[in-house]
């Protein structure tokens, strides 16, 4: 393994402060190639030609890579060498369709449908959608594609009492479209953000062969006339971020003194 | 919020439902919901909040948050005047 040259091994030596920016300087420089030079897919330099470049251990830059890894900038594939990472999907809150948010992206949407039935609603289900438990619901179970490589896992209920015939031509593209078209234009939502694992079958349709960090979302969509739809999503965690605008928070409203009574 | 109410009956109906200006600490307009601090959680009636037009009530210690929707700002300018 090649030495540092020149450096001290004492932790406590001004040197270590220098492998510290060194370690940074290696960051750095491979980030900045990502963003400017390389495409996704494309390899990094090797580490070799990354410690002799900087004159570090190759331990330095390993820890460098590691979090470009962690960052999701790049991914190691076994005994292939270290790539430039697919980009995350940047999420925004936004009251749109998974095939929506692709298409803006020009990414091309697809679906593969698990299950499209009509079910009673269980308790948590009716309990969102304010509708009595075991009260019939469309159910609808999908894995969401984008260019080809599966993204989310979704679960979609809708009363039927709302659309009697939201599968009468097959299950429809987008649950949102065919909301719109029986005049329950979704309006507003309310969406839960949780981190998590994916289970094994989750892992599964979501060709996850080693991480399993997913991001999963709860959503209640409401049209002008009260909840119309019922979702849990299931994100892989390495593809997907959330973008959130953050504004100064609303004046709290506080009650007024009373007026002290005349004596 | 839905209903054939005017805004201010149902800025009025929500004030009465959480227990009335005196068991009122703050009330927090959120976008979607209106978040308030009371001073007795005990005294906060959820079906009324729900008669008054709310979709969901979340009561945790003396935190309740009442999910009306959008149009929360307009329903805050009626419940300021009322406070």
């Amino acid at each position: 393994m090649a030495e540092p040259t020149g450096r001290a091994s004492d932790p406590d030596a001004p040197a270590a402060h220098a492998s510290g920016r060194k370690h940074v300087a290696v960051r750095e420089y491979v980030s900045d190639l990502v963003a400017r030079e390389l495409d996704v897919g494309d390899a990094i330099p090797s580490e070799r030609a990354l410690s002799e470049r900087f004159g570090v251990a190759r331990m330095t830059v390993r820890q460098a890579v590691d979090a470009l890894v962690a960052d999701g900038l790049l991914a190691r594939e076994q005994g292939r060498g270290t790539f430039v990472a697919p980009r995350r999907v940047d999420f925004e809150m936004r009251l749109t369709t998974f095939g929506e948010e692709m298409r803006r992206r020009g990414m091309r949407p697809d679906s593969k449908v698990l299950a499209a039935d009509k079910v009673p609603a269980p308790a948590d289900v009716a309990e969102a959608l304010g509708i009595q438990p075991g009260r019939p619901v469309h159910y609808l179970c999908r894995v969401r594609y984008a260019d080809g490589t599966p993204m989310s896992i979704e679960q979609t209920w809708v009363p039927v009492a709302l659309v009697p015939d939201l599968f009468e031509h097959g299950a429809p593209g987008s649950v949102y479209e065919a909301l719109r078209r029986f005049g329950l234009d979704p309006a507003w939502g309310e969406e839960t953000l949780t981190a998590s694992e994916a289970d094994e079958r989750e892992s599964a349709l979501l060709s996850m062969r080693s991480r399993r960090a997913v991001m999963r979302a709860e959503r209640r969509t409401y049209s002008e006339s009260g909840p119309c739809a019922y979702s849990r999503a299931c994100y892989r965690g390495d593809r997907y971020s959330v973008w959130v605008p953050l504004g100064t928070p609303t004046k709290v409203l506080v009650p007024r003194q009373p007026v002290p009574a005349e004596a | 919020m839905h209903g054939p109410r005017s805004q201010r009956e149902q800025a009025a109906a929500i004030l009465a439902a959480l227990g009335g200006i005196a068991n009122i600490d703050e009330i927090e307009p959120c976008t979607t919901r209106l978040r308030s601090l009371v001073k007795s959680p005990g005294r906060v009636d959820a079906a009324a909040l729900r008669a008054a037009g709310a979709y969901g009530v979340m009561i945790s210690g003396r935190v309740v948050q009442v999910v009306v929707g959008p149009g929360v700002d307009t329903l805050a300018s009626d419940l300021e005047d009322l406070m």
